[in-house]
């Protein structure tokens, strides 16, 4: 049993030593010149005029939600539908099971006045 | 192909939850087309729900014992069941209080009451479930509704510093539960707790995985219940929560969360016993002897029953660690009586929520049975139940637990245990002086809705009659026994 | 009559709950018809209770006029009452002090006169409950039942640090009787994994211990002698458990004072004797001497801390250490005088340490203080009320002829004629108590009553009352009945108390 992990375990070492030692190598090779200009954010461009840490509006999240349950949505129809001959009928019961509650969701919402962000 | 899924039965075993569903969807809906005049509308469809329900359930007890589904993962068993019908009065009390609150407090609303529900479907399928997966999703499904009950007041500061101190916590320790449970289907190559069962028992029997599985279950699982040291966060959760959640998160969230430890200890990780036990043990002493002994510093009447509640989960677990049949009967019969007389403090906290007083601190309720006499003697009987003095239910409770650790032979837990209960005495007798032997400051008088008198009615009726005959309620909680089938 | 003889039991038990429930119902502001009802059901208990003596059958040495019902079967808890003749008397101080206490507080308790008389009869349920249950379950209930009243009375009309008292006595109480839980719990286990048979039920786990059914191992016996002995021996209260006493019963009013150390402190000792000795005979003999000298230390600790008391009450207290220091040592000398004596002196500490306390009420009353330094020569305005202090004191020092000498004598000569080692030194130096409960008791005397009238406030002290009389009189009447003819009161306890001491022990419940 255990043997069937060394892959894995293979692979997790692999991972772990390829960033560092990469890093290691190129921090050892490559010159080393800072100045001012090259430790600004934006090398090459104008200095920032304010911080780039700012409050975006609520809405902007309930948007985001709203784009995340959908988003969600699909990642459940998209196997539902190409196993759809498999899965006959219960499938589709759940799956309008499942419309249905988002459905329901969606329509308190909207009532809520969540879509309208203007 | 179709029965591969699913079964019609299937549908039986869960429709109390499924009406429940329809029910919550059905209250947001409702809401909608409700003037703000007739928002108490809301209270009654949610109560018409669960009534709904526990009639399905009443009909589910009635028809077959032990009912299996989905494939295995779910069980409704008469230990469910049972738990399932203290959710449902549980539940049923603090949407009878709700209404008249939240109105005072601005925030009434319908999703309220679907939060409840959902967070009450999260709890019943968190006895029902067998399966380590749908246990998981039950227990996130009544976690996640109690974050946000618990921040319901967005106006108000302290409940969303509550509900984020409530929430981060609570998803820390949702994460190590999680790892706890990974670390058993490693270990059994099984979700299932009767699968890991047996491949548990065929391991040797000090098996370090397994020891770690152990740990991190039970951490994960006590900090559900506030569990010393996972325990911080309960104070500032039950003072910030809105008074009504806290008194549901007291009681119901809390007895699903044992249960599902009952369902996970005992059937699951029975055969590691001799590990858990002694961690369990320690856990036990730390947490009734640290609740009951910061519960007497507290001048907050909200936050004195926080730590009352630490220390009341301490001598639940006494239960767990005898494990036996007196054990799992005297936790079982614990929360019902629990949710009758924690309900019942509760409401009276609730009550005492007046427009421009938020009546929390226990001075507040100076020369109380001046003012309300009837409310004193209510509190009184309830503090007393708490305090587990009989005639009232609160010793029947205590005495089970403690007998349980007896049996045992757990001598030195029941002395700890004991003494512990005696000094709970002091800082419930300190809410007494302050009611009945310190002048009043005030005048003003406590109105008591409709509700709020029906949940005192039924809380104090039955605190006082489980104390004095407690047969029946003890041959119903006996139904947790299925346990150990 | 028939159906009287088979309840009396639950009557007595019940009366006091329904008058505390028809009280509840009655207006506040009525205060002199809530006194009367009181009165009223406190009386009918009384009477009940006087029926018990009538038809108590002194040859009997089991339980009388039992009752047993299931309670809750499913763990073989049972509803099981029963008096024999340890217990006869103790129910009939009781009631007779629960009546005596309510006529004391008819002028002293002015504020919420409604809910004194409601917590004095649920007290009363709760004492009678306690002498008369036979379950250990039920004992333990009606044991903590107990406490809520008590609690109330001294927190809410006591005096000074009330609350602080209050509390006190609750918290050690609250911790021997846990300590009690536990040893009744695992006696419960025990006793089944022995027969089989789960139950509490008293005389049936003596009858298991008796014909060796039920055998504990010494150690764990020991171990559930410990933890009995610490619930008793609180409420006792036995040296060095003894520092709630004081505090309790100064601050409390009257009427408590007069319940506390009349009847709660005797529950200590029919504890002790009833459970203790009876359910671990190895144990008891192992902690003996242990015992017995904690008892000689607290009468002549007690009497010493009494001389120098400079409040009346505080001095009454401690003077109750010394007293229940020969209950104790009378019961731990297991023969018949010691054994009686010690259930005699239960009843005469009931009536003189009751009676100090009512008169000291009533001096309190009339001068709102209870320092000595404040009172001499109070014979003058008062002598009627001189006359019933010194026929008290004297019942409490032991005078031959006065019930407290009767008590005492019994429990010395049984202390001298016990079969334990150092029985005699024993006896000699608890002795030495009588001598210095004299000397307390007169100087005290002396110092309040006699002599010139010292203080301008008290020359026009009035003088005892009608009701006053009253509550005094009849103190006095029994003092001297129980000094002058005691077989009358010993002749019903014989039977029991030969049986305890004479094992095999086989328990006979008569229905």
């Amino acid at each position: 049993m255990p043997r069937n992990y060394i892959p894995i375990l293979i692979f997790i070492t692999l991972a772990f030593l390829f960033p560092i030692v990469t890093l290691a190598i190129l921090r050892w090779v490559r010159p080393s010149v800072p100045h001012k200009a090259k430790l600004s954010p934006y090398e090459c461009g104008v200095d920032p005029v304010y911080q780039p840490r700012e409050r975006y509006t609520v809405r902007y999240y309930i948007v985001a939600i709203l784009f995340v349950v959908f988003d969600v949505e699909t990642v459940f129809l998209f196997p539902w539908a190409i196993r759809y001959d498999v899965l006959g009928l219960f499938g589709l019961m759940e799956m309008l099971v499942f419309l249905g509650i988002l459905i329901v969701g969606f329509v308190w919402l909207w009532k809520q006045g969540a879509l309208e962000w203007v | 192909m179709f029965n591969q899924y699913f079964q019609p039965n299937d549908i039986l075993i869960i429709y109390p939850e499924l009406l429940l569903a329809l029910f919550a969807m059905g209250v947001m809906i409702i809401d909608l087309f409700l003037d703000r005049a007739w928002k108490v509308l809301n209270a009654f469809t949610a109560l018409v729900g669960i009534a709904y329900a526990a009639y399905a359930l009443y009909r589910l007890k009635s028809n077959a014992l032990n009912l299996s589904g989905y494939n295995h993962a779910i069980l409704n068993d008469s230990f469910a069941i049972y738990f399932q019908f203290v959710f449902l009065i549980a539940t049923a009390l603090v949407i009878l209080i709700s209404a008249r609150y939240l109105s005072i407090e601005g925030e009434n609303r319908g999703d309220y009451y679907a939060l409840i529900l959902l967070s009450l479907i999260g709890m019943n399928f968190m006895v029902m479930g067998i399966d380590l997966i749908t246990l998981y999703i039950a227990l996130e499904l009544m976690a996640v509704s109690e974050y946000i009950l618990v921040g319901y007041l967005r106006t108000n500061r302290q409940s969303n510093e509550a509900a984020m101190k409530f929430f981060l916590l609570g998803a820390f320790s949702s994460g190590i539960l999680l790892y706890g449970i990974s670390l058993l289907y490693g270990i059994s190559g099984s979700t299932d707790l009767r699968v890991i069962a047996q491949r548990l028992a065929e391991r040797p029997s000090h098996d370090p995985i397994a020891l770690v599985a152990v740990v991190t279950l039970t951490a994960g699982l006590l900090f559900k219940i506030g569990g010393v040291p996972f325990h911080q966060w309960l104070p500032d959760a039950y003072e910030g929560a809105p008074s009504t959640i806290t008194t549901f998160i007291s009681v119901a969230p809390k007895a699903a969360s044992f249960a599902l430890i009952l369902r996970i200890f005992i059937v699951g990780l029975k055969p590691l016993e001799t590990s858990w036990v002694p961690v369990l043990s320690v856990v036990c002493v730390l947490t009734m002897t640290l609740g009951n002994i910061t519960a007497i510093s507290q001048s907050n009447i909200k936050r004195l029953l926080a730590y009352s509640s630490i220390a009341h989960a301490g001598y639940l677990l006494l239960g767990l660690i005898a494990g036996n049949e007196y054990g799992i009967t005297g936790i079982a019969i614990y929360f019902l009586v629990y949710a009758f007389m924690n309900i019942g403090i509760w409401t009276l906290v609730v009550a005492m929520r007046r427009k421009d007083l938020i009546g929390d601190q226990i001075q507040d309720m100076a020369g109380m049975i001046y003012k309300n006499p009837g409310a004193a003697v209510l509190m009184l009987v309830f503090l007393l139940s708490l305090a587990g003095i009989p005639p009232t239910a609160g010793f029947i409770g205590k005495y089970y637990l403690f007998a349980s650790v007896i049996q045992t032979h757990h001598y030195v837990l029941a002395v700890i245990a004991v003494l512990n209960a005696a000094i709970s005495l002091y800082y419930y007798f300190r809410v007494v002086v302050v009611m009945f032997m310190s002048e009043k400051t005030d005048e003003e008088k406590m109105t008591l809705s409709p509700g709020v008198l029906t949940s005192l009615a039924v809380t104090l009726v039955f605190t006082l009659l489980i104390g004095i005959y407690p047969e029946p309620f003890i041959r119903f909680a006996q139904n947790s026994l299925s346990l150990f089938q | 009559m028939e159906f009287f003889n088979s309840y009396i039991l639950t009557l007595l038990i019940l009366t006091p709950v329904v008058g505390a429930l028809v009280l509840a119902l009655l207006n506040k502001e009525k205060a002199e018809t809530l006194r009367r009802t009181a009165f009223g059901f406190g009386l009918l208990t009384f009477v009940f209770s006087l029926h018990l003596v009538a038809r108590f059958s002194s040859g009997q040495s089991g339980f009388q006029f039992a009752e047993n019902h299931a309670w809750i079967p499913a763990y073989g808890i049972r509803y099981h009452v029963g008096v024999d003749g340890i217990s006869l008397w103790l129910v009939i101080l009781a009631t007779f002090l629960t009546v005596v206490s309510i006529l004391a507080s008819w002028k002293g308790i002015e504020k919420r006169v409604k809910e004194f008389f409601i917590f004095i009869l649920l007290l009363e349920a709760g004492m009678i409950g306690v002498f008369l249950s036979l379950d250990l379950f039920l004992f333990y209930v009606f044991w903590e039942v107990m406490l809520v009243p008590m609690y109330f009375l001294i927190g809410i009309w006591g005096h000074g640090r009330r609350i602080y008292a209050a509390v006190k006595f609750i918290i050690y109480t609250a911790v021997g009787s846990a300590l009690m839980l536990v040893a009744i719990l695992s006696l419960y286990f025990l006793n089944a994994r022995a027969t089989g048979v789960y139950t509490f039920d008293f005389p049936i786990w003596l009858n298991n211990i008796a014909s060796n059914r039920l055998w504990i191992d010494p150690h764990i016996q020991n171990w559930l002698f410990l933890a009995f002995f610490a619930s008793f021996a609180i409420k006792v209260p036995i040296f060095p458990l003894h520092t709630w006493l004081p505090d309790a019963h100064t601050e409390a009013p009257t009427a408590g004072s007069v319940l506390l150390a009349g009847v709660l402190l005797k529950m200590g000792t029919y504890g002790l004797l009833r459970f203790n000795v009876q359910l671990f005979p190895e144990a008891t003999r192992t902690f003996t001497p242990f015992i017995i000298t904690l008892a000689i230390i607290g009468i002549i600790y007690g009497a010493l801390v009494a001389m120098v008391q400079p409040d009346l009450k505080r001095m009454v207290a401690y003077s109750s250490v010394s007293h229940l220091g020969f209950v104790v040592l009378g019961i731990f000398v297991f023969n018949m005088q010691g054994v009686e004596g010690a259930i005699y002196q239960m009843l005469n500490h009931g009536i003189s340490t009751g009676g100090l306390f009512l008169i000291v009420g009533m001096i309190y009353e009339r001068r709102h203080t209870r320092e000595i330094a404040e009172f001499g020569g109070l014979a003058t305005p008062m002598p009627r009320l001189a006359t019933c202090f010194m026929i008290i004191t004297l019942s409490s020092i032991g005078l031959p002829l006065l019930n407290g000498f009767v008590g005492e004598f019994l429990i010395l000569v049984g202390g001298f004629g016990a079969s334990i080692a150092r029985a005699k030194l024993y006896t000699s130096l608890a002795a030495t108590g009588v001598v210095w409960g004299a000397v307390y008791m007169l100087w005290m005397y002396q110092r309040v009553m006699l002599g010139e009238v010292t203080h301008e406030a008290n020359k026009s002290l009035p003088d005892l009352s009608g009701r006053e009389k009253w509550v005094l009189v009849p103190l006095i009447l029994l003092a001297l009945w129980m000094g002058i003819y005691p077989q009358f009161f010993l002749r019903k306890m014989d039977a029991s108390v030969s049986r305890l001491l004479n094992p095999p022990i086989v328990m006979m419940v008569q229905k």
